[in-house]
């Protein structure tokens, strides 16, 4: 099986917010690292995930796949998720793929953690 | 009659690839190195890199099923205004992974009611990232051909469905 190029690392932004910076490659072989920063974000409590793609080298369908899944794991458990730090590409592709109507996209880590109170929403 | 005189396409790079996970991403690293001095838009490169590394994936997983013996040949080819790019496997008597009447769109709706698999992604990818895409068969041999104007690129993507629940 393909090892896994990603690394995630979880930081809580206050009591109901945690972000995941993503490091590397985003593909199906991921998945594992990237639902345990999720159940370990969940688990401290927090409410609402803060993906930060700035570190983000790859992205293929298998990581699509994968946010999906992820999507479904949050959607049962009444979490929500947003991300920041998308490049001009993959964000083309969140909104290809609808991924981005989904999961609120900003354009920085201070609108994303204001949330969709703010200004912060990208066009 | 007149004729209008076609260059004949020229041979940027030829390689083959062992059909291991993750040679994805050497196919797309070199065949950005073979266009660097096409200078494509920023864009429209990435959208080749998407597609050629999507493609080639394909290759490894549903033509070539892993196999490492098994090789991926890539050629990209400069044809006038266009950029091509080949990818051939060993599917060419199967139809897996590129079956356009097996391929189910993707719709996110769907997939997070259950509906549909959260995977699928990668044909509507590679559709959606090129000018052009078609697939020939010869014997055993599949080959995927990719196609991209050198020119601007094409206007942002098509619309999809709505997702419900969106926040």
């Amino acid at each position: 099986m393909e090892k896994p190029a990603a690394r995630m690392d979880i930081r809580q932004a206050d009591g109901r917010t945690a972000v995941i910076d993503i490091r590397g490659d985003v593909t199906a072989a991921s998945e594992s690292v990237l639902m345990s920063a999720y159940d370990e974000a969940a688990q401290q409590g927090a409410r609402r995930l803060v993906l930060n793609f700035s570190g983000l080298e790859y992205m293929n369908s298998g990581g699509i796949g994968m946010l999906v899944t992820l999507l479904v794991r949050a959607n049962r458990q009444h979490h929500q998720l947003a991300a920041f730090g998308l490049s001009h590409h993959y964000r083309e592709i969140f909104e290809l793929t609808r991924l981005d109507e989904a999961i609120a996209i900003y354009d920085n880590e201070r609108a994303a953690l204001a949330g969709p109170a703010g200004q912060g929403r990208a066009s | 009659m007149s004729m209008i005189a076609h260059p004949a396409p020229r041979r940027l790079a030829s390689f083959a690839l062992a059909s291991v996970p993750g040679n994805e991403r050497v196919a797309l690293d070199q065949v950005a190195a073979s266009v660097a001095a096409l200078n494509l838009a920023p864009d429209r490169l990435n959208r080749l890199k998407t597609a050629v590394a999507e493609a080639t994936m394909n290759a490894i997983e549903h033509g070539n099923g892993r196999r490492p013996d098994l090789a991926v040949g890539i050629e990209v080819l400069q044809s006038g205004a266009e950029v091509v790019v080949t990818i051939t496997d060993h599917g060419g008597r199967n139809d897996e992974g590129w079956s356009e009447d097996q391929a189910e769109i993707p719709d996110l709706a769907r997939k997070l009611e259950g509906q549909q698999d959260p995977r699928g992604w990668g044909l509507f990818l590679i559709r959606h990232m090129v000018d052009a895409m078609d697939v020939t068969t010869d014997g055993e041999y599949r080959t995927v051909r990719l196609t991209i104007q050198i020119g601007p690129a094409p206007q942002g993507p098509v619309s999809g469905t709505c997702v419900p629940g969106a926040p």
